[in-house]
């Protein structure tokens, strides 16, 4: 048995860090920033990590954010989600609404949109192997990224 | 084992010392606390948030259970807040409130009140409830996942380092110095990565009489031989065995978890036994089993294990195992 002083901690105790923790989780909500950290692509081969930051960042790679976000080029509106062109499936023919907030229909039904896995695939790839760094694409290298 | 001269028992009147459970949590808690400080200023108030959501519900939960069933109020003991600060250390800084409040529903309710309460639970309630937690939803518990948000300019790696070790191998991990790693200075729970806050909390615990050292240092030198004898066979696919002892919940593991009272067995051989097994089995889950981190799943198997060494002769006093 405990004595009442004690029982008196224990529920001083449950009070006081409910409360710290209610004003902890609602003005510090872990949110994401207008610039991505570090993004957890979650696909059907397992997860894969690309750390923005430091592809992005002075103290990184330095790249370009138009080295990756490539359309329109220049523009700060291409500062988007990749998935926000490139969608999970394309059906032939068939173009995502964020073309369309731009251009007629009729004059882009035959530009192709790769997928979000292809787009993501050829961006990485095309870019790892041009400067020969980090993972390189070839038949049994999926697990260099991918989290298998 | 204690000394058989503590065993001999004189006429009354007695004194009581004063130590009892309250005691043996607060002071157990108090030896957490640098580990835990340490996760709050790496991730700051979210880590804050759900330290404190965690201690607070595990005490309500058990108040709760307390009084369904009609039995004396126990939250005074301290065990339930001691429960809680260790389940919130376990998790990611990036938790959300429901991960937490069922995490220690799951500690408090599930792993130790429906076993009768404080000495009658047969699994670490801790260990228990995040095994669950990340078997039922990996995801909130993977650090890599959980944490993309948060911006760690002093570590030297952005990846969990345990993770990045099952999934690209040691190469992977190569860079990482292991001092480093022991400062605290990788991603992880919130009072799991401070390798030397927990070791400071663990040697304070084993001097008081708190924990016993014999499964710890057995925990300890089990990772380190395994782990060794892994990376001698083939280092290009098994790493150091200091990366071992510095990464996971190993440490966390050995000084705070395999050594729960209840769950844990009590005489010399068996404690030896006990903490060997558990280090075994972290090294051989980590690497050549499917879970990254294999510390939970070690404790409860030799959780499991207890009744079974607590009979070997001389037999536990006062354990109906």
């Amino acid at each position: 048995m405990t004595s009442k002083k004690q029982l008196l901690f224990a529920y001083g105790l449950a009070i006081h860090l409910l409360l710290v923790a209610i004003i902890c989780y609602a003005a510090f909500p872990v949110t994401a920033p207008a610039e991505p950290v570090r993004i957890m692509y979650q696909t059907t081969a397992g997860k894969v990590l690309f750390d923005h930051a430091t592809h992005a960042g002075a103290t990184g790679y330095s790249l370009s954010c138009f080295d990756c976000h490539h359309h329109p080029m220049g523009d700060q509106n291409a500062m988007t989600s990749c998935s926000e062109c490139h969608p999970a499936a394309v059906e032939e023919g068939e173009q995502p609404l964020t073309c369309l907030n731009c251009h007629n229909g009729k004059d882009i039904r035959d530009t192709p949109i790769l997928s979000r896995t292809d787009a993501l695939h050829k961006g990485c790839t095309d870019c790892h192997a041009e400067f020969e760094k980090g993972p390189v694409m070839d038949a049994n290298s999926c697990s260099r990224c991918h989290v298998i | 084992m204690n000394p058989k001269k503590t065993l001999l028992v004189s006429h009354a009147p007695f004194w009581h010392d004063g130590g009892g459970i309250p005691e043996r949590s607060y002071h157990t808690l108090l030896a957490a606390l640098p580990a835990a400080c340490a996760g709050i200023a790496f991730y700051g108030a979210p880590a804050l948030g759900v330290i404190c959501l965690s201690i607070s519900t595990a005490i309500l939960w058990e108040l709760l259970m307390n009084r369904i069933m009609r039995r004396p109020i126990t939250v005074g003991d301290g065990n339930a807040a001691l429960v809680g600060l260790l389940l919130a250390m376990l998790l990611p800084a990036s938790a959300p409130w429901w991960v937490v409040v069922l995490g220690t529903f799951l500690a408090i309710v599930i792993g130790m009140q429906i076993f009768g309460g404080i000495g009658g639970n047969p699994f670490n309630p801790v260990v228990l409830g995040t095994a669950i937690l990340s078997v039922a939803y990996g995801r909130h518990l993977d650090f890599d996942a959980g944490l993309v948000n948060f911006t760690f300019t002093a570590f030297a790696s952005s990846t969990d380092p345990i993770s990045a070790l099952k999934a690209f191998g040691p190469e992977a991990v190569s860079h990482l110095r292991y001092l480093d790693l022991f400062l605290g200075k990788q991603v992880g729970g919130i009072g799991s990565t401070c390798g030397a806050a927990i070791v400071l909390g663990g040697i304070y615990l084993i001097f008081r009489g708190f924990i016993r050292w014999e499964i710890s240092i057995a925990f300890l030198a089990s990772v380190y031989l395994s782990a060794a004898l892994f990376n001698m066979a083939d280092p290009t696919r098994f790493a150091p065995p200091l990366f071992h002892l510095v990464t996971g919940y190993t440490l966390i593991g050995a000084f705070f978890l395999a050594t729960e009272n209840s769950s844990s067995p009590v005489n010399l051989f068996p404690m030896l036994i006990y903490g060997a097994l558990g280090g075994v089995l972290t090294v051989l889950i980590r690497n050549i089993g499917a879970y990254t981190d294999g510390v939970l799943f070690a404790i409860l198997v030799i959780n499991l294990t207890n009744p079974l060494v607590d009979k070997i002769r001389p037999r536990a006093i006062g354990k109906a195992a």
